[in-house]
């Protein structure tokens, strides 16, 4: 190579679109699948998102079978299609989210204003047992086309109101036969239809049941875990044209390809959200990016995040910034500063809006920032697949996507207006409720440092746990826990036995059983309490001697502390205790758990096979583990663990 | 807009792999060639020349000669 700064030289270096067409090319595009999702995301943080249509022009063409020979590994989901009108555009932008989360997407296309008999035949494509999400996407003429000519607002009500009533229930019959997610959305109100009526009284009756509509397919989703509706309307507010009039008039194409491609952006990370991919971690930077400057050149007083006019737009982007960690997401912030001044500005600056105490970590310093990002990870045990890094710089962003593939790259840039825009395109931490556990997680987290603290004073780890003073208290999950059992069922990666994720559903039916044992685990020490950190599903048989214990899960947080043991010593003495002569127990290995692959037979269980799936134990209870001397356990089960 | 212009538009917006020869050719002898192909063509020619396209009238077009024949016209 010669001079890279040379035009000529820049001018040859390929887009991420050009490699990714030139890998078509050369034929290798389904071997060199695992690269796709880089440059994707390279197209998006560059903010070449027309690149990113054509990719999804391209992509939608990939035969799905031959990435699979070559890349068996590849995540795959099946997505079904249904609608009124023509919606075979969704499917190259649902190809290319997807992908850029690294799933390999099968879209399955109804036929043209089929959804009537797709939703109520059992045996329709919708309902194909492998279908993960089935989308009924709907449109203005699911509405108009069943008002009549000429009409009245009168007729608009009527209509809105029957037709609410049969998506209600058509929804309600399919999530009972169906596994799949059910998702819907909600429909914006299109000026060609409010403007047909000349008279303001009946515009706003229009109007009116138009919302209520909408209103009542929002309520339908929490009414029913298993229905999702995405919200078109902001996608239409922030300036996405509802349709295209000539495709509407002439493909019956009633949403437009730009709103399509943003439904699919929310559809992909509602997949994501499903898979229990949530990201966690908030990672920012500093200079530029939280407050107007560079602290190092223009010192604490040459800094803004108020009182000016770029200041201020900072200041707004702190407090989304802040919005954000109110809601469970760690913040961190990775800066290429000394540490005691970043330290002392989020102490005292009278701009700050966020402060000390809002971050997990403040790792500012001069190390490469992924190198930072690591330490993060490490520091918080949470894994870095699970990180979002926002910076205006696009040497950092570049070298974060490099190095770390896995983290989200929110790219920035001098524009400080536009801060929240970016940060918010994308869905990272969309979860589908929050618990009290995440409204406190950033204060849990906090004392994190004073544990450490203890550890650091501690001679050995024996005299930081008898100092921790930690206390375990096991009960029957009530239905005030469901929400929190679930959740952690989805997030849980490294300390999950099996890796079996449950829904709010699946957890309500367990729960309900008298067969089934759902436990919660709450932890607490002296300095505070940690809610609910874990839970243990288990199943009776063969007439109440067997006790079959499906899967074990506690937070990152609070391993390595002897709660899992107190747990499991009293899981056993409850089974002595009610008669089980035997439990089994099993570990399916996935990419994070491996840590916990030896747990099972440190509590005294018996390898009984290895398959494919995995190890399976079992314990004979003539001999029961014993509860870690500095543990308090406090148990509602019956038996005393001792 | 060249010849040329609209084939490499073609092949860039619809991810099309057509040649200039194909420009007579008729729709049935093209790769899976649908209406919504030739309106997103539409809407890709207006964005890069400014003009609006008659679309109504080049729904009738058989060949994508044709349709370049009335997107140079416009």
């Amino acid at each position: 190579m010669t001079t890279v700064s040379s035009p000529a030289v820049r001018e040859t270096r390929k887009s991420p679109l050009e490699t990714l067409r030139a890998l078509r090319a050369d034929g290798t595009l389904a071997a060199d699948y695992p690269s796709v999702a880089p440059l994707l995301a390279a197209m998006v943080s560059g903010g070449a998102e027309s690149d990113l249509r054509r990719a999804g022009n391209l992509l939608v063409q990939l035969d799905r079978q031959s990435v699979l020979a070559a890349r068996p590994e590849t995540e795959t989901a099946v997505v079904a299609l249904t609608g009124h009108s023509t919606i075979g555009g969704v499917r190259a932008p649902l190809t290319a989210e997807f992908a850029r989360h690294g799933v390999l997407v099968e879209n399955r296309l109804g036929d043209f204003d089929s959804y009537l008999r797709d939703l109520r035949d059992p045996t329709s494509a919708l309902h194909a047992p492998d279908v993960d999400l089935a989308l009924w996407i709907l449109d203005p003429q699911t509405l108009v086309d069943e008002m009549g000519t000429p009409w009245r607002a009168d007729d608009l009500v009527r209509t809105a109101e029957r037709k609410l009533a049969q998506i209600g229930s058509l929804a309600t019959a399919f999530t009972r036969n169906s596994t799949a997610a059910l998702v819907l959305n909600t429909v914006p109100l299109p000026r060609s239809v409010t403007h047909q009526l000349i008279d303001h009284e009946s515009r706003a009756r229009a109007g009116i049941a138009w919302r209520d509509f909408n209103s009542g397919l929002l309520r339908l989703a929490l009414g029913n875990p298993r229905i999702h509706v995405v919200d078109l309307d902001p996608i239409v507010a922030a300036g996405v044209p509802l349709d295209e009039p000539r495709m509407a008039a002439y493909a019956k194409a009633s949403l437009g390809d730009d709103l399509l491609a943003g439904y699919a952006r929310e559809v992909a990370h509602l997949s994501r959200m499903l898979r229990g991919r949530t990201k966690k971690v908030l990672v920012v930077d500093a200079d530029n990016t939280l407050w107007d400057g560079i602290l190092g050149d223009d010192g604490p007083d040459g800094i803004a995040a108020a009182t000016t006019f770029r200041g201020e737009a900072f200041g707004t982007f702190q407090r989304a910034v802040q919005q954000i960690g109110s809601q469970g997401i760690l913040l961190a912030i990775s800066s290429k500063n000394d540490h005691e001044p970043v330290v002392q500005v989020l102490k005292d600056h009278p701009d700050m809006v966020l402060r000390e105490r809002d971050f997990a970590r403040v790792n500012a310093n001069w190390q490469p920032k992924d190198a930072n990002l690591r330490d993060i990870a490490e520091k918080l045990n949470l894994g870095i697949d699970s990180f979002v890094f926002a910076d205006d710089s696009p040497f950092e962003c570049g070298l974060v996507a490099d190095s770390l593939p896995q983290v989200a790259i929110v790219r920035l840039d001098e524009e400080p207006a536009l801060h929240i825009e970016k940060l918010l395109a994308d869905g990272w931490f969309d979860t589908a409720r929050l618990t009290d556990e995440d409204r406190a997680r950033a204060a849990l987290y906090r004392t994190e440092s004073e544990r450490a603290e203890l550890q650091e004073n501690s001679g050995s780890l024996e005299e930081y746990l008898q100092g921790l003073g930690v206390r375990v208290r096991l009960t029957w999950a009530a239905a005030g826990d469901i929400d929190r059992v679930a959740q952690l069922s989805l997030r849980a990666n490294q300390f999950n036995l099996t890796t079996v994720r449950l829904g709010v559903e699946d957890v309500t039916a367990r729960a309900g059983d008298p067969d089934h044992l759902v436990l919660t685990i709450r932890s607490g020490d002296r300095f505070g309490d940690n809610g609910v950190v874990g839970a243990v599903f288990a199943r009776s048989a063969a007439d109440g001697t067997e006790l079959h214990v499906d899967n074990m899960l506690l937070s990152c947080r609070v391993f390595a502390r002897g709660i899992e043991q107190a747990t499991v010593a009293a899981l056993l003495a409850h089974a002595r205790a009610t008669g089980v002569r035997t439990v089994h127990a099993s570990y399916r290995p996935t990419a994070k758990n491996r840590n916990v692959r030896d747990f099972w037979p440190s509590m005294g269980f018996a390898s009984t096979s290895t398959t494919d799936d995995g190890l399976r134990f079992r314990h004979d209870l003539a001999d029961l583990p014993a509860v870690p001397a500095h543990i308090l356990l406090d148990s509602s089960l019956e038996g005393t663990a001792s | 807009m060249t010849k040329e212009d609209f084939i490499h538009l073609v092949r860039d917006e619809l991810d099309l792999p057509l040649g200039v020869d194909d420009l007579s050719a008729d729709f049935d002898h093209v790769v899976s060639w649908d209406s919504m192909h030739m309106l997103r063509l539409v809407t890709a020619v207006e964005r890069e020349t400014g003009t609006r396209v008659p679309v109504g009238r080049l729904l009738a077009d058989r060949s994508l000669g044709a349709i370049y024949e009335r997107v140079s016209a416009a």
